[in-house]
Formats: structure tokens, sequence, C-alpha cells
């Protein structure tokens, strides 16, 4: 819950400085929510139904990107399923469930490959970036295929214990952008257009 | 090298003294007064009666924070549900397609909250120090079949009080932070449903 009120933890945080040293956070991502504006926007487009299909890792990736991240500073961030791919696939079937737009008999199906997972609680500026290759076909044909990406930066801390949840939350955020990101593409949705 | 090396010990013997510090003083969180719960007999009603997908979502500084949303959405939902302007109040899509999108932006309202814990730390609590978190809540919902959205806003503020601070004036002492959250979403929740519900083109 510290992390709802933002500067009373910098405050409590700063007062006890020694969260810059000490301390290392094991965080499960929780289960994805929809967005409420993806949700508008895509009852308000021409995207019929669709399903999820495979979520990995790219290939050449190494197998710890789908599992880890370096940059917490000794702290870590895993995903529900234990693959952030599958964490992908996920905020993205949230997203669909939620529109009305998941049909797991669909026959246009979207597939995904996990290209880029990164996350760095700097002591100055954070960032993270998050890049993903994504497949649709329709009825065993391919018609869509490109890699996104998206990436933030924040104003990070020395001070551990405000800058490790924040770069979580940023990294966590990166997610449902990336997925807006997809839902907004002019290919894609001609791709999956009914 | 060698300055790092002066940085890293200047540190270590500053973190030794705020954590004494620390120790000997405490943290009170307050919920600002400005903002009171409307009862929910003044919410308009649906008109014929119908259900209503509920999307909530906590932002921090306008970014998804998916665990607090997920600590909190449930008390959200069933605020909404309990107050009966709709005749089911679920996450997933509904008859007719009416949409509730609550979104709940936390931001810092005291910018150098840092060095002012860094003073009451290092004055053992003697020097009080007070920072204020505000909250703003909009919401959004599209009735059955419509295509443009209402969207209503309202304001909010928790404060915190470290060491010998005075308690701010007109807000309401909480037990920890945890109580003030949820008391502060209640009455932020409560009147944004209550403009959205009475808005002329709420069906």
């Amino acid at each position: 819950m510290a992390d709802i009120s933002l500067s009373s933890l910098r405050l409590i945080a700063s007062a006890c400085l020694c969260g810059a040293l000490v301390g290392c956070a094991s965080v499960t991502l929780p289960p994805p929510t929809a967005s409420g504006d993806t949700v508008q926007k895509l009852r308000a487009s021409n995207i019929g139904s669709a399903s999820t299909g495979k979520f990995s890792l790219a290939p050449g990736k190494p197998a710890s990107m789908d599992t880890s991240l370096g940059g917490l500073r000794g702290s870590s961030v895993s995903a529900p399923n234990g693959s952030y791919a599958l964490y992908l696939r996920d905020v993205l079937a949230t997203e669909l469930k939620a529109a009305g737009l998941y049909d797991e008999k669909s026959a246009v199906v979207i597939d995904g490959q996990l290209t880029d997972s990164q996350v760095d609680a700097a002591i100055s500026t954070g960032t993270g970036r998050l890049a993903a290759r994504f497949m649709v076909s329709r009825a065993g044909k391919q018609v869509f295929d490109k890699e996104l990406s998206v990436s933030a930066e924040w104003k990070s801390s020395f001070v551990g214990a405000v800058a490790i949840p924040a770069a979580i939350n940023q990294y966590s955020s990166l997610y449902k952008s990336l997925v807006a990101k997809l839902l907004d593409d002019a290919d894609f949705r001609m791709a999956v257009a009914k | 090298m060698q300055s790092q090396a002066i940085v890293a010990r200047w540190l270590r013997v500053l973190t030794g003294i705020v954590a004494i510090a620390a120790l000997s003083g405490c943290a009170s969180v307050y919920v600002d007064n400005h903002t009171k719960e409307v009862d929910s007999s003044k919410f308009g009603k649906t008109n014929p009666p119908h259900p209503v997908q509920m999307l909530f979502e906590f932002q921090t500084k306008g970014v998804a924070n998916a665990r607090a949303t997920e600590a909190l959405k449930k008390q959200v939902l069933d605020q909404v549900q309990a107050s009966q302007v709709f005749t089911s109040v679920g996450e997933g899509p509904v008859d007719g397609n009416a949409l509730l999108s609550i979104t709940l932006n936390n931001v810092p309202l005291t910018d150098d909250a840092f060095s002012k814990g860094f003073v009451t730390g290092l004055t053992f609590g003697l020097a009080g120090s007070q920072v204020s978190d505000g909250y703003v809540c909009t919401a959004k919902y599209s009735g059955p079949g419509q295509q443009g959205s209402i969207a209503k806003s309202a304001r909010h503020a928790i404060h915190t009080v470290i060491g010998n601070g005075s308690a701010p004036p007109d807000a309401t002492k909480a037990s920890d932070v945890m109580e003030a959250v949820k008391l502060m979403t209640r009455q932020i929740v409560s009147n944004v449903l209550h403009d959205v519900t009475n808005d002329v083109a709420f069906k």
C-alpha cells in the first residue's frame, strides 16, 4: 500500500535513509487489468474478434530476458506465470476480453515474441524499455508482422525505497503501453479488421 | 574512483545517523476534510435499470500502478455495487455495453519531500515535516448505446507529518496509511459517482 502515497513514501524513506543501502524486494507482477481508454478505443474501432496464440522469447535472446530483470539494485520482479512474454500475452488478452473482442475460436490469432525487456533504477534518471515482435495470422495465413517498442524515462532517486518501487511501476506499465501501441497500429488494425 | 569511495563512506555514516533518528520519530497520516463523502442516496439511478462494466486504474503521476490498482480495485467495485445505481457491476462486458471507467491518480503536492524528511531525520524528529499527496479521480461513463462519455473529476489529499510537526488544519487523523488511503478513495469515488449520475446525459 506504501506505493499508493508517493510523497509520504518519499518523506519516510528519506528519514530512514537506510533504505538506500539495505533491503531487497522480490515482487510478482499482479494480474493485468484492462484500461478504460483502451477498451473505449477498441469498441469504437473496426477490430474484430481475435485470440492470442504463442508468446515466447524471441530466438537468439538470452533466456534470462524472459524471466528476470537487472537494474533494480538487487531487487527482482517476476511475472505471475514466470515469463514476461506470457505476461505480455495476458495483458493483450485482458484488453481484448474487456472489450468483448476475445474469442478463442477466432480465425484471427495474435502471436508474439519478446525482443527486449529492461529497466534501470538509476540514481538520477530511471529508464525502461519493452519490445516485442507481433504476428497476426488469419485462417493460418500471416497478415501482420511487426516489431514494436515502448520506453520510459523518469526522475529517480538514490534512495532505494523510492527508486525501486518507481522503477517497478514504470516497468510494469510498459506492458499496457506496448499493447496500446499495438492496438493503435494502423497495419495491425487492418490485419484484424472485421 | 576515490571520490566514489568517499561518497559511499559518507552515505554509510549518514545512514547510521539518520536511521537512529528515524527510530525516534513517528509518522502521522491525515485525510483532508475538504472532500467529504457523498451519500449514495444522492446518486442518480439508471432508467431503465441496467448493468455496467467497471474498470478501475490507480496511477502514480499518470503512470498505471498495477500493484495499487490490485489493492484498491475490489473496494471501488464494491462501493459502486453497493450504491445500487446499476443492477450489477463487473469487470466483463455487459449487455448494452455500459462502461464506467474510474482512474485515481496520485500526484505529489510537495516536491521537496525528500529534503524535508532528511531534515526531520537529522534533527531526531525535533524539526517536524509535512508533505501532501494529491489525488485526482476521474470517472468516465458511457451508457447503453452511447458513443460519447460523461467525464467528471474530483480532488483529494492525504497529509503526512513526521516528527514534531503540528497536525494539518482541517484534516482527520488516520490510524495508518492504509486506513487513510481507503477513506480517501471512498470519499473521492463517491464525489465522481454523484457528479456522473446527476449529469443530464446520464442514463
